[in-house]
């Protein structure tokens, strides 16, 4: 009972920690706590649907921050032929992008889920090559903008003035990640998603068609990361390599959080923004943002593997 | 028998004559190395296609027509050098030309020395490039070294502060990538400024003060400069310049507009502009550096023949100064070689030295002696600024295509 106890206190001090630490940023540099809300939120939002697709399928997409790029340039190019808004063009580029999964999935990445580990990753990263080539034949390396007036929108509270735009990635990411939860834990093909994450051989054994539901969470994640391409096409320039440094980052979130725990990301996404944000706004400072980054990484994935070889 | 004689003297002269017209007619041989996957590489590829199908078609040089050969250096050092040694002995060039990166410009210098043939380079602008050709007389560099750039905006915001009193550049904040680029220029105004503290360079008399802070780019997973803008816009300067790179073009513009900031002066200063940033209506008063711009045509014929023969032969817009660079590259060379009558070296080098060629980049290209090499081409850059979705010239004013608009316009209504 007491131990029961002690451990309910240390559920409650992590939080209450970051709590307080939250507070004492906001005070000091609140700026901070907006950039990093807003930009880890974007963080979360792409490397939830790569999280799916490695607590699933069990395979780590190396080409993930590519299928970024390319529902960019899809509708970039939309943009362009129709003068659809690019908000509006997620309706098409998430489908689409669905569409590509489930193509690639079926010629390439089926092929490899019983291969070892280098081959997977060989594989996906030959597709993050080949993406990114033609992606360079069709439109250059020249980058690319889609300039709308609402992505640059602000408001001021008082004397304190900021931009609105990037709420947007907060708002779809706590979407996405809703959805995500409401369909694994409360449709039939979602728990049926769930089970082939916790075992694929029993779940086969009860009858599941695990290819299926294989096929269908690669689909549903290169399509989730449609939506994100439509959010930042707004506010970012796109070229060739646009993507690719997600690639690393959702993997870097995907660890830090555990695998399959998508609100786990949603949170180290938020904190690793809010990091970030805060070493950048101290002068003088700003280009260590990346080794904070990976410092927190590090620090939590060690942390965790103490915790463990003691549990 | 007497019959056979005849026939094997005629068979001689006619082999000796068929042996003249081919020695004759024997190509120039041009080679080139650029970065063809990148748009700077692939339009100055494309300017030096045109200007050798043009030359050819004027009948060639010394009665001998051009021959292009163009190796794609991927921007990688080791690729970059050993394009140099394919073009030297496989495809036996007799001139080098081209160029774009300073790094893959390094890599290649020690394999320029081995051949030491007649080099026309137009890129690379690292001063480390510079230093390491010391002693080349053979090399003939046409883009202006980065110490010469700056010293050239200075002069060029001298005279602009003298036309416009109103201008003021007393406080300068400069925003650069962290990355080598970016760096670099901040460390090269903090040279230049250090020497105008001392009363010596180009910058005496003309920044008081001046601060500088790094960003990530977008080019390298970056892309939030909100941070570094909202400490600029506290620092109040008189001049914000961002060295960074194209993709960070138009964000940067739309983050200074999201959080109220507007300088009187916004200086954009990366290698190249996105495809669309003209089109923005943030793009209005930006002020940028850069060697050409489409706008000249409206005041060099060359910079107009130019202009139109790219577009009707690629069907494109030249969009970086590399193209006109290019263009220049092949056509200083060829004027070199139609002066000296030759291709013998010296009398070739000779030849360069006295060239003076009118260029699409509004200006006649000279050789001259820079602070390490023999044969130095362009020295200044042209400050620029974009109006109405156009570049237009400000400085040099004997090349100027509008008015500067000052101060820069405030955010309102865009």
């Amino acid at each position: 009972m007491a131990e029961t106890k002690t451990h309910g206190r240390h559920q409650f001090t992590l939080p209450l920690l970051a709590i307080v630490a939250l507070i004492l940023i906001f005070i000091f540099k609140p700026y901070a706590v907006i950039y990093g809300v807003q930009r880890g939120s974007l963080y979360a939002l792409i490397a939830m649907p790569l999280a799916l697709t490695l607590g699933i399928v069990g395979i780590l997409n190396l080409a993930h921050g590519d299928f970024l790029t390319l529902g960019a340039y899809i509708a970039y190019w939309i943009f362009n032929s129709t003068g659809l808004d690019p908000l509006l063009s997620i309706f098409a580029v998430a489908p689409l992008l669905f569409v590509v999964g489930a193509g690639l999935y079926k010629i390439t990445v089926s092929k490899v889920l019983r291969a070892p580990l280098l081959n997977q990753l060989l594989l996906t990263f030959g597709i993050a090559m080949i993406l990114e080539e033609v992606i360079n034949l069709i439109w250059t390396s020249r980058p690319r903008n889609v300039y709308v007036n609402y992505a640059s929108a602000s408001a001021s509270i008082g004397g304190f003035r900021f931009g609105t735009y990037e709420f947007s990635y907060l708002l779809a990411a706590v979407g996405v990640l809703v959805l995500l939860r409401l369909f694994l834990k409360h449709t039939r093909l979602g728990k049926a998603a769930f089970a082939v994450g916790q075992n694929p051989k029993g779940a086969k054994i009860v009858g599941i068609n695990v290819e299926m539901i294989y096929l269908l969470i690669f689909s549903i994640s290169v399509g989730i990361v449609g939506i994100a391409a439509g959010l930042t096409l707004p506010r970012m320039s796109i070229f060739p390599l646009f993507g690719s440094p997600f690639t690393l980052k959702s993997f870097c979130l995907a660890a830090m959080a555990g695998l399959g725990n998508l609100t786990g990301i949603l949170w180290s996404g938020l904190a690793l923004g809010i990091g970030e944000a805060l070493v950048q706004s101290i002068e003088g400072y700003s280009g260590w943002s990346d080794i904070v980054f990976f410092g927190v990484l590090i620090a939590v994935i060690t942390i965790r593997s103490y915790r463990g070889s003691y549990v | 028998m007497l019959g056979v004689k005849k026939f094997l003297a005629i068979t001689l002269v006619l082999a000796l004559v068929v042996l003249g017209v081919a020695a004759k007619v024997k190509p120039i041989k041009l080679g080139a190395v650029l970065p063809l996957g990148d748009i700077t590489g692939r339009q100055a590829a494309n300017a030096m296609k045109l200007a050798v199908k043009e030359i050819n078609a004027a009948g060639g040089v010394l009665g001998r027509p051009l021959e292009l050969i163009i190796v794609d250096d991927e921007m990688n050092p080791s690729k970059g050098a050993a394009a140099i040694d394919k073009l030297a002995t496989i495809d036996k060039v007799d001139f080098f030309i081209g160029g774009m990166s300073s790094g893959v410009h390094l890599a290649q210098i020690p394999i320029l020395k081995k051949y030491q043939k007649i080099t026309v380079w137009i890129g690379a602008a690292s001063h480390l490039c510079e230093k390491a050709l010391a002693g080349a007389d053979w090399y003939f560099h046409l883009h202006p070294w980065d110490y010469q750039q700056g010293a050239g905006y200075a002069i060029g915001w001298k005279q602009i502060l003298e036309k416009y009193p109103q201008v003021k550049f007393d406080r300068v904040f400069l925003a650069y990538e962290e990355g080598a680029f970016g760096t670099a220029s901040y460390k090269a105004y903090l040279a230049m400024l250090e020497q105008a503290k001392q009363g010596e360079g180009p910058y005496v008399g003309l920044v008081k003060e001046f601060k500088g802070e790094s960003f990530k780019s977008a080019a390298f997973g970056g892309g939030d400069y909100r941070a570094v803008l909202r400490l600029a816009k506290e620092w109040n300067p008189d001049a914000f310049i961002w060295a960074g790179y194209d993709a960070d073009a138009l964000p940067m513009m739309a983050q200074a507009k999201e959080i109220g900031f507007a300088p009187p002066i916004f200086i954009g200063a990366p290698p190249g502009w996105p495809a669309d940033f003209g089109k923005s209506p943030l793009s209005e008063g930006v002020v940028l550096y850069g060697m050409w711009a489409p706008s000249l045509n409206k005041v060099s014929p060359v910079a107009e023949h130019f202009y139109n023969a790219y577009v009707k032969e690629f069907g494109e817009e030249p969009a970086t100064y590399f193209a006109p660079l290019g263009y220049t590259n092949v056509y200083f060379l060829v004027e070199g070689i139609k002066k000296a009558g030759t291709l013998e070296k010296e009398a070739l080098i000779k030849a360069l030295e006295q060239v003076e060629y009118e260029s699409p980049l509004g200006e006649t290209l000279k050789i001259a002696p820079s602070a390490v090499i023999k044969h130095q081409g362009f020295t200044t850059q042209k400050i620029l600024q974009w109006q109405n979705g156009k570049q237009e010239v400000i400085w040099p004013f004997e090349v100027q295509t509008a008015e500067f608009i000052y101060p820069f316009p405030k955010w309102e209504g865009r």
